[in-house]
């Protein structure tokens, strides 16, 4: 998952959320309340921040979702990611026939020597 | 006895013998014995040849069964072996494809770039263009490096196994290594050994790989040459570079070193942890840098593969690493499996907090996560818990990730970029992405509705 999308998802987890969870907004308080640099202090800020982040992101969807302009979710980016997946594959097919093709041929030449 | 079974009786008996001699009879510390006896092991390894080597090599991946001192003085096995005769090459090549080297390939050369215990790889160009499985196509007159198994290797690593075998039933009697299970180890070293002399396993790996890091530019992953690969021949995209064992000071300004070292720390922990397929044998000598700053992975041997619910605690443990916090490293490592005996808790959370702090807390030098692994070990060791295998792969991968980044650029904090990693992951734990990855579209609708209300 790209950076994006991961806070994608937390965005609208978060907006799912909302009310449910103090311990959520807690972090988003002492994280918007962060100057720069704070993050880095250690795992428990990182959480902060991250999740003030992920609160502005959320404040960014809820207005493209109000705004109407979304496509249906992920699914034009799924479909890429399982078509360059099964390209790959076919190619991988591929690749293991001329392998086997270049066995078979061997095979094929001793045969012919031994006819001789 | 066969001469070959006097001979390696010999080479073990002379360097117990040193063993002794280093470990001061018996004096030395528990930690200074083992690591005395584990380097004679090495040399002894070196000096038996093939089987063996390979044997360490894959020793030195399994901290669950060997001791510390001997995975972390068996990972320097120098895996490089006299060259076959050309002849013999040559005649495998035929064997293979049925027609001469020069006939399949322009410019064969006869001097080996390298020759190590299962193959010897040659340089040749390519004789006609081919569109690889993976990545942009190859022109006629591309250098390749083709890699061959060497003939009779996998009939002297097999004789030498039986030998082992034969030798084992005999250990046990004598109460030695009553912990390990080297039968069961001896029988996994067979499996592996099957599955790398075949080479197209080599070869479907790395095109997977490929795959899985397509969308990074830095990353470079030999093509592999399926028309000219079989079982015993693996023909791939020659690279051009330095392998990070011989990278000089001059080398190193030539590229964006720093740049790159913490880029190849990402690019393995994002295997560990996002891809779930990872090199379980990465070594500094098993990496090139190139002269255009990549970093490009040969060797795609031993895989190791990480499930979805232990990544979550590995970035976990991770985390407490590298930011030094004892209490979170024993609760996640307990989740990964580690047996911590509740009585014992208290004491080993102190030894884990003393360890970090001498080996990751030094104020003002750079962290030494090898120091710590070792001692975490041996910490494991003397209170006697058993390591999962996961979790071993885990300790001596955070260590690979710090030889590998200091090969680069040596003075780099393997700790400090592992920061953004390890706690980016720890926020996905706690807002479980995987629930929301499925239920995304549901929760869409659901967020849809509650604008709309
Ligand atoms: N594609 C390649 N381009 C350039 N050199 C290569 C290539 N593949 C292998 N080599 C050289 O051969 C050495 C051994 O190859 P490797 O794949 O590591 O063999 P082994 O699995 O037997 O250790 C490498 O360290 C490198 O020097």
């Amino acid at each position: 998952m790209d950076n994006d999308h991961f806070m994608r998802f937390m965005a609208s987890w978060a907006l799912v959320h909302e009310t449910a969870d103090e311990g959520w907004k807690a972090a988003v308080e002492r994280g918007s309340a962060q100057i720069e640099g704070d993050m880095a202090v250690g795992p428990e800020a990182f959480v902060d921040g991250l999740s003030a982040m992920i609160a502005e992101e959320k404040e960014r969807l809820k207005a493209s979702l109000a705004s109407d302009q979304v496509e249906p979710s992920g699914s034009r980016a799924d479909v890429a990611g399982h078509l360059d997946l099964l390209t790959f594959e076919v190619s991988e097919l591929r690749g293991r026939l001329e392998s086997m093709q270049a066995s078979l041929d061997a095979l094929l030449d001793q045969s012919d020597d031994s006819g001789k | 006895m066969s001469a070959r079974g006097r001979h390696i009786a010999t080479v073990a008996g002379k360097r117990f013998l040193f063993g002794l001699w280093y470990a001061r009879f018996g004096l030395a510390s528990a930690s200074a014995r083992r690591a005395a006896f584990a380097r004679q092991t090495r040399f002894a390894c070196e000096e038996l040849g093939p089987a063996f080597i390979k044997l360490g090599q894959l020793a030195s991946v399994r901290p669950d069964i060997f001791s510390a001192e001997a995975v972390f003085e068996l990972e320097r096995l120098q895996d490089s072996v006299p060259p076959v005769p050309i002849e013999r090459i040559r005649r495998a090549i035929h064997g293979e494809f049925g027609q001469d080297a020069d006939a399949l390939f322009d410019e064969f050369e006869d001097v080996p770039v390298a020759s190590a215990s299962i193959a010897q790889v040659h340089r040749a160009r390519l004789k006609a263009a081919y569109r690889p499985v993976f990545g942009a196509p190859m022109a006629a007159g591309t250098a390749i490096a083709i890699k061959v198994v060497r003939p009779g290797a996998t009939d002297d690593i097999r004789s030498d196994i039986e030998l082992a075998h034969r030798w084992l039933r005999w250990i046990p009697r004598f109460g030695l290594l009553a912990r390990i299970d080297l039968e069961a180890f001896l029988g996994e070293f067979e499996v592996t050994l099957r599955s790398e002399t075949d080479l197209r396993n080599e070869g479907r790996v790395a095109e997977r790989f490929a795959f899985d890091v397509r969308d990074d530019e830095l990353v470079l992953v030999p093509r592999v040459v399926w028309t000219r690969t079989t079982r015993r021949v693996l023909t791939m995209e020659f690279v051009e570079g330095w392998r990070l064992t011989e990278l000089t000071d001059a080398e190193r300004d030539g590229v964006d070193a720093r740049a790159l070292a913490i880029h190849g720390a990402d690019v393995f922990m994002r295997q560990v942890l996002v891809l779930g397929r990872y090199h379980a044998d990465l070594h500094p000598a098993n990496l090139f840098v190139t002269p255009d700053s990549r970093i490009c992975y040969l060797d795609f041997g031993i895989v190791g593969i990480t499930l979805p619910a232990q990544r979550i605690a590995i970035a976990q443990v991770l985390a407490a690493t590298v930011y030094g916090d004892a209490d979170r490293a024993v609760r996640y490592s307990r989740e990964l499996g580690l047996e911590i005996p509740t009585s014992q808790e208290a004491a080993v959370r102190d030894r884990v907090a003393a360890l970090m702090n001498r080996t990751l807390r030094r104020p003002g030098q750079r962290a030494d996560v090898r120091g710590f692994a070792i001692g975490f070990l041996s910490m494991l060791a003397d209170f006697k818990i058993a390591v999962p295998v996961g979790y071993g792969l885990l300790i001596k991968a955070l260590v690979t990730v710090e030889g590998v980044a200091q090969a680069i650029y040596p003075d780099i904090d393997i700790t400090q970029t592992a920061r953004p990693f390890a706690t980016r992951l720890i926020a996905q734990e706690m807002l479980r992405p995987g629930r929301i990855n499925a239920k995304a579209p549901e929760m869409l609708r659901a967020a849809m509705r509650v604008l709309s209300e």
